[in-house]
């Protein structure tokens, strides 16, 4: 037992000379716990180079948790070692041959610098620097560790050797903490104060990602016929591990921070005053479609306000370029990746003005807000079962009379039959859909008696095009056929997409 | 106190004539409202007018047909007999139209054409079932596969595909209503879909002729006179 006669405050991370302070609960605990290890296996351990808290996780059979990690290397050797601070050597331990360095503190930057900290709360600052030149806002944080591959062999390869020599001690027995869990362990809560944020299983997640520093030296790499003759050993019950084994270079590892946020949603709804804009980006043959899109005429302006990586549009419903989305707007959901900022209500209304006051007037939106799980629930709404409500200008081949309105006015719930139409049939089923056209209105057009202005209130997925023009008489009934003769669209626009709401 | 009550008695009038008031005005109100609602909603439907009806410009007597604007018409004549000219309206996906040219034989016949057969070669072209996005179970066709057989008073004739490809659909209207072909072949009266590939279309491309070149050969009577 250490001399108690030197009580010093706090943190024993302070100490230099691993002395317990008898206020400090934690390190005394870790303190007895070292002393308690089975000695003989702590000494082989340690001269085959594995490090001091790796040591401890696999010989203890306590559980191994957040005291270990303001305790720093050197003191918990000398602890493991002989109580004796005299014994704490000074020299810079080399890299561990289990975990190459991530539980001992030691990594090398995107620089290829190699970078050591002597305890928990110094690593977390090492990571908060990296964390903050991603530049995101966040008030929590899920952590995620990965490793590499090989740290399990290192591990399963001193394990066979710990099983050789000390088989039926109970405490090689109990199940062993991973280097990676164990690392969440050390570092969580360092982490959480160096960031001032709360732990959990949040949207926002931080991932280290240690890697091989080179391919060569990274230890008890086995090759195919090593390790079929390793599992037949396992199975035989025999091992063949003995120290000469693991006389290989260990490197320490590159380590790599990356943040990540989940996808955040905008909702609104937009309109389309141009006929040379498409709904989404069209590109053929490396050449753009139509003028713009409302895709990137929305979603440009929303993804440097969040200073997000990349967004996805979706929209309840579409219409083809030539055709206007009038009325009161189509719904929509913009999905913004890795966003690293949430713009606040005033700036989206700003964004949702600065869109509708562009000089061009080629879209507009409205209702422009973050909106969170519900997002999908709202865009289903307007899906299938909704009604939608078009105004078309039709010609036919002869002049209007007022039986054709009344006759197209009377029709109310009209059936009709539409085989694919031939200008979608190449990426579409061939089938042949019934759908319901609700209500029908004709209104004159003065000084043109071929043509009129039909408002008609459809069932979700009906092609208004087809209807009008026949299909080549694919679509039945169509304005051709309840009118006696040929009939063509001449433009169209949406007047109405009818929510559950509104 | 009797002055004091008697103020309370002036504050509060009989409950009932309060009620009363309040629910003739809050009707008034809400006419009010109705009749703002109403006048907002005839001045969006008058703004809505005005928006459907800004961009029409010059409305034509006889604007182009959607066929006309949507596809490309291509000619074949005289495709492996004489007389038999046939049309290829070729979409911008792709998808060929194939049907009778109004200079084909058949309709020189008296009566035009009374009967169409779809059951030709080995199998009956009018049972495909062609379904999914992938378009699985459709015929392969080569350009000179036979399509269907249409009859007249006097004699029948073969109507082949004309386009190496796909054959998507055949129009199965025709079997009970032979009549469109002799009415609108180029519209109704179409006879099939078919889908090539963009490598045969190319070399396909070659033996059409355009429309151009069709009605530059009928007005030079290198073809059949016909109904039309």
């Amino acid at each position: 037992m250490a001399d108690e006669t030197n009580p010093a405050s706090g943190d024993s991370a302070g100490l230099s000379n691993g002395l317990v302070s008898h206020g400090d609960h934690k390190s005394r605990r870790v303190y007895q716990a070292a002393r308690s290890l089975h000695s003989g296996a702590v000494k082989d351990l340690l001269s085959l180079g594995v490090c001091e808290r790796c040591v401890f996780r696999l010989v203890s059979v306590e559980a191994f948790d957040s005291d270990l990690s303001s305790v720093s290397a050197s003191t918990l050797r000398s602890w493991l070692e002989s109580g004796d601070e005299k014994d704490a050597s000074s020299e810079e331990s080399s890299c561990c041959i289990v975990c190459l360095g991530v539980l001992q503190f030691v990594f090398s930057d995107a620089k290829q610098t190699l970078l050591r900290s002597e305890c928990g709360s110094d690593y977390a600052a090492r990571v908060t620097d990296l964390v903050k030149e991603e530049g995101h806002e966040f008030d929590s944080f899920g952590l995620e560790v990965s490793v590499p591959a090989t740290i399990a062999e290192n591990e399963r390869a001193v394990l066979l050797y710990l099983k050789g020599k000390y088989n039926s001690e109970s405490w090689l027995q109990s199940e062993k903490i991973s280097v990676k869990d164990a690392l969440k362990v050390l570092v969580l809560d360092p982490l959480k104060v160096s960031l001032g944020a709360k732990s959990d299983s949040s949207s926002f997640q931080i991932r280290l990602t240690y890697s091989k520093a080179s391919d060569e030296a990274q230890g008890a790499s086995e090759t195919t016929r090593e390790r079929k003759k390793r599992k037949t050993d396992e199975e035989n019950g025999s091992t063949s591990m003995s120290e000469n084994s693991f006389e290989k270079v260990y490197e320490p590892c590159i380590l790599s921070v990356h943040c990540n946020k989940m996808p955040i949603f905008f909702s609104g709804r937009y309109f389309k005053y141009s006929r040379n804009v498409s709904q989404t980006r069209w590109i053929i043959d490396d050449e753009r479609m139509g003028e713009a899109s409302v895709e990137e005429l929305i979603g440009g302006n929303i993804l440097p306000a969040c200073l997000g990586d990349s967004y996805k549009f979706h929209a309840a419903g579409r219409e083809d370029i030539d055709v206007r989305m009038l009325g009161s707007g189509r719904p929509f959901l913009i999905e913004v990746q890795n966003s690293r900022k949430c713009p606040s209500q005033q700036s989206l209304t700003e964004i949702g003005e600065k869109i509708n006051k562009s000089e061009k007037k080629l879209v507009g939106v409205k209702d422009l807000k973050f909106i969170g799980s519900q997002c999908w629930a709202m865009m289903r709404e307007g899906e299938a079962e909704k009604q939608k409500q078009y105004a078309a200008i039709v010609w036919i081949a002869r002049p209007v009379e007022e039986k054709d309105i009344d006759s197209i006015s009377s029709l109310k719930e009209l059936k009709i039959l539409q085989k694919t139409p031939v200008r979608v049939l190449h990426r579409r089923s061939p089938l042949e859909r019934e759908r319901t056209i609700h209500w029908m209105k004709v209104e004159k057009i003065k000084g043109s008696s071929h043509y009129f202005l039909l408002h008609l209130c459809t069932q979700a997925g009906t092609y208004i095009k087809e209807f009008v023009h026949g299909d080549l008489g694919r679509t039945t009934p169509s304005m051709g056929s309840i009118l006696g003769c040929r009939a063509e669209i001449i433009q169209l626009d949406v007047t109405d997409v009818k929510m559950g709401d509104s | 106190m009797e002055e004091i009550q008697n103020i309370d008695v002036t504050k509060n009038p009989e409950p009932e004539v309060i009620i009363e008031s309040t629910k003739q005005k809050q009707s008034e109100e809400v006419e009010h409202h109705c009749d703002e609602q109403q006048k907002q909603s005839q001045e969006e439907e008058d703004e809505l007018r005005k928006l459907l009806l800004s961009d029409i410009g010059e409305l034509p007597l006889s604007p182009p047909s959607a066929t006309q604007l949507n596809f490309v018409s291509y000619f074949i004549t005289d495709f492996t007999k004489p007389g038999h000219d046939h049309y290829i309206y070729r979409h911008a996906n792709g998808l060929c139209v194939i049907g009778l040219a109004p200079t084909h034989i058949a309709f020189k016949d008296q009566g035009g054409i009374t009967n169409i057969d779809f059951n030709v070669g080995k199998s009956d072209r009018s049972v495909l079932k062609v379904s999914g996005k992938r378009k699985k179970n459709a015929m392969r066709s080569e350009s000179n596969t036979a399509l269907c057989k249409v009859s007249t008073a006097n004699d029948s004739y073969i109507v082949r595909c004309c386009v190496k490809g796909s054959l998507l659909e055949v129009n199965e209207r025709l079997i009970k209503q032979p009549q469109l072909l002799n009415s609108s072949a180029d519209r109704e009266g179409y006879i099939a879909i078919i889908m090539p590939r963009p490598a045969d279309w190319t070399k396909n491309k070659e033996s059409l002729i355009t429309s151009e070149e069709y009605k530059d050969k009928k007005q030079d009577g290198l073809l059949e006179p016909c109904l039309l």
